[in-house]
């Protein structure tokens, strides 16, 4: 039984919630929002200003008799749970932990970095070889791992390679496709990125469905981002032999094994990487696990990987994103009492104006929508509310709403590739431009939207177009 | 963002530092003695016999062209160096105290040598002095084991060239690094005040980082040397230790014939690190000073 489903239990039979209370939350959620897109002048980590709301809107939604308190009805037994404890979807949260843990132990048996030096080797230390190559490997790894785990590793592989090449004149076209790419390739699976699991988890969608639908878009917006930023940065192929040998002898100088300080766990992380990936594909058809859903699927991967290290675990407890956990949890619980304010019903009528507008024009609107709240503020917030308010509308026919339903993916592909519009869209992005920075390039907010907006607006387009064509 | 400095340590130390050989050419030789007659041509003909290694084979057929140069060629430093521009040798063999009696002392290397060394890029071979009788019993009989030291082995792809060049066929090369011991432990302990790193993990790491790197690249220049000079063989001599006392020790047990160690500074007038204290004390062998 799901969070949701429990708070529906203890809800209020007749909701009637007075306008000035409606709006009253509408004020601190746009309240929480500018703070969010402050956070670097505030100074101040997203899960403590969460936390501030949250708290905030627990104790007004108390004081104005909104929530829905328990007990709640679990097995036929009659449990006494905190309000805010249901309104964090515990699936989320525990995805995000458990494969959080499990990336973080295989990345120590040099997994990662072997993938990526065996690539720089592949790429003959060609500048455009070496592009396409980096290029599809931050699509992987944004797939397989965090999109900022991505965009750190490809991002100081690329200033180590490009120095010893003697390209860093390349270093701000490499490292902003690098950013760019990180948003497509998080749209790759179901677990690639935050908005994925939230909104394919709330759309029912499972690991195999997601992939297979997301998976042509990303290929052609990977081929057409390189393509384009191979020669909007004048990245071109070595021109004589000599120039080639002499590429060639310095990236055969790099040793794909130096990371490696044990074989043995370097093949069971392969092993269990590849384990890790067909079991969550297959979540949804497996008998049991099916029943235990992805959640629980990291959770077990995620053990399984730290019994190599079992006597010191909790150097990789330290090592989880509790403010991004934090920051869920926390906004989990604010969306959950924005809910009882009606304040989501209140966006979905606007929505379902939006969607109104007909499957093909709604689809758009929503999609580019979705895109420029993106660009401008955390996406997580962003596809948290819309797949709650979704969930909410009925579907044309006035049933609920399938998981084929092509508005779900209008709102994945809006919340994921929005984050190229600004520096500030995502934390990849923001991760891009700091690596910049940190080679000393100077790149101003407007100058990367000056030279971003081709590329992202060339994915926003494919990605109507695909999703109207094709999902 | 700790994480880009974690990772980009991890890539630096996977980008390593390839050994590439090249065979120094070795085509005119300047012997400089302060002798004069037979004497002068019986020293050049011992320096000869202990370089039978330049001596033309299948891999290099050049025969390289010897000049004496005797004693009433030269008094001053000045005169010296003019014969050495005249003469553009690559490769001087002299002895320290030129025209002085300064050899009976241990204090230095004379003023022709030390103006030889400093004002010119010509790798210079020192032997033991011909009149001090300080050469060790198996020192000027050939350069059948020659060691390479230096303190910052990586990357010194000329110090191995030259060492591997040097080395007589069938014979052995050995590769040394010594990370001074004295310093490693004057850093940990000033680690060990800092409450933020972990002094025992910093010891482990930073010792084991010190010598992974001129491991590595003895590594890589047994393999570069394995085309070039497959007759030779290779030792590695990495260690933590005090590197004069280390090396005069290692150069009496391994009965060194010829010991190559990096002179020149491009930050500094004086010669390189330790170069000059090792120059000074090893006076029983013959030095070659790049």
């Amino acid at each position: 039984m799901s969070s949701a489903a429990l708070l529906g239990q203890a809800a209020h039979a007749a909701h009637e919630v007075p306008a000035a209370t409606t709006w009253l939350f509408t004020g601190l959620l746009v309240a929480l929002v500018v703070c969010l897109a402050l956070e670097e002048k505030l100074h101040a980590k997203k899960s403590l200003i969460v936390a501030c709301f949250a708290i905030l809107a627990l104790l007004l939604g108390t004081a104005l008799h909104l929530l829905p308190f328990g007990p709640y009805r679990i097995g036929g037994h009659d449990v006494d749970l905190p309000v805010y404890v249901p309104a964090i979807d515990w699936g989320v949260i525990t995805i995000i932990l458990g494969s959080s843990l499990f990336i973080d132990v295989t990345s120590r048996s040099g997994l990662f970095t072997w993938i990526a030096v065996r690539l720089t080797k592949a790429s003959g230390g060609d500048p455009r070889r070496l592009l396409w190559c980096y290029g599809l490997m931050t699509v992987l790894f944004s797939a397989v791992l965090n999109n900022v785990t991505a965009m750190i590793l490809v991002g100081s592989l690329t200033g180590v390679s490009l120095d010893r090449l003697g390209r860093k004149d390349h270093l701000l076209g490499f490292l902003l496709v690098e950013g760019l790419l990180t948003n497509v390739g998080g749209l790759l699976t179901l677990i690639s990125s935050v908005p994925n699991i939230i909104v394919g988890t709330a759309a029912g969608i499972s690991f195999l469905d997601f992939f297979v639908k997301a998976a042509p878009f990303v290929v052609a917006a990977t081929w057409g981002t390189i393509l384009v930023g191979a020669r909007t940065f004048d990245v071109r192929p070595l021109a004589g032999d000599a120039e080639r040998q002499e590429a060639l002898a310095m990236v055969a100088a790099f040793d794909e094994t130096d990371g490696i300080e044990s074989p043995g766990f370097f093949r069971l992380s392969t092993a269990l990487l590849a384990a890790f990936i067909l079991v969550i594909a297959t979540t949804s058809v497996l008998p049991w696990v099916s029943d235990l859903g992805m959640g629980f699927v990291a959770m077990l991967f995620g053990t399984v990987a730290l019994l190599r290290f079992k006597h010191e675990v909790d150097r990789f407890y330290q090592g989880v994103d509790w403010d991004l956990l934090a920051f869920f949890a926390g906004l989990f619980a604010f969306i959950h009492v924005l809910e009882q304010a009606r304040v989501l019903a209140m966006i979905g009528h606007g929505i379902e104006a939006v969607i109104g507008l007909g499957e093909t024009a709604g689809g758009a609107a929503l999609l580019l929508s979705s895109a420029g709240f993106s660009s401008v503020t955390d996406n997580i917030p962003l596809s948290a509310m819309l797949a709650r308010i979704l969930a909410g509308i009925p579907a044309a026919g006035g049933g609920v709403r399938g998981p084929d339903d092509p508005m779900w993916w209008s709102v994945v592909f809006g919340a994921n590739l929005g984050g190229n519009l600004t520096p500030i869209g995502s934390a990849s992005t923001l991760v891009a431009v700091t690596l910049i920075h940190r080679y000393r390039i100077p790149l101003g907010f407007g100058a990367f939207i000056r030279k971003a907006l081709p590329f992202a607006g060339f994915q926003l387009a494919l990605a109507v177009v695909y999703v109207l064509l094709f999902l | 963002m700790t994480k880009v400095d974690q990772f980009e340590s991890l890539f630096r130390s996977a980008a390593k530092q390839p050994y590439r050989h090249r065979r120094p050419r070795i085509a005119r030789v300047l012997v400089v003695t302060d002798l004069e007659g037979d004497e002068a041509r019986g020293f050049l003909a011992t320096v000869r016999a202990m370089l039978a290694v330049l001596e033309p084979d299948a891999a290099s057929p050049e025969r390289p062209t010897w000049t004496l140069v005797e004693g009433h060629e030269f008094a001053t430093e000045r005169a010296l160096l003019d014969l050495v521009e005249a003469h553009r040798p690559d490769l001087c063999v002299t002895y320290r105290h030129l025209h002085s009696e300064g050899w009976r002392w241990h204090f230095s290397l004379g003023e022709h040598l030390d103006v030889l060394v400093n004002a010119t890029t010509t790798p210079v071979l020192v032997l033991p002095h011909p009149r001090a009788g300080a050469a060790a019993g198996h020192a000027m009989q050939d350069t059948n084991r020659v060691l390479v030291v230096t303190d910052h082995l990586t990357g010194d792809d000329l110090l191995v060239g030259w060492g591997a060049a040097l080395t007589l066929t069938g014979g052995t090369l050995v590769l040394g690094h010594v990370e001074d011991a004295r310093t490693f432990a004057r850093y940990l302990e000033a680690i060990s005040k800092i409450p933020s790193i972990d002094t025992e993990n910093a010891r482990e790491r930073l010792a084991e980082r010190l010598l992974k790197e001129p491991r590595d690249y003895i590594e890589s220049c047994v393999e570069g040397l394995r085309a070039a000079r497959p007759d030779l063989r290779v030792l590695p001599e990495v260690r933590f230790g005090r590197m004069l006392a280390d090396y005069e020790r290692r150069v009496a047990e391994l009965e060194v014939d010829l010991v190559v160690f990096p002179a020149r500074d491009e930050d500094q007038v004086a010669m390189h690190g330790l170069s000059y204290p090792l120059a000074v004390d090893l006076r029983q062998v013959p030095l070659l000073l790049l």
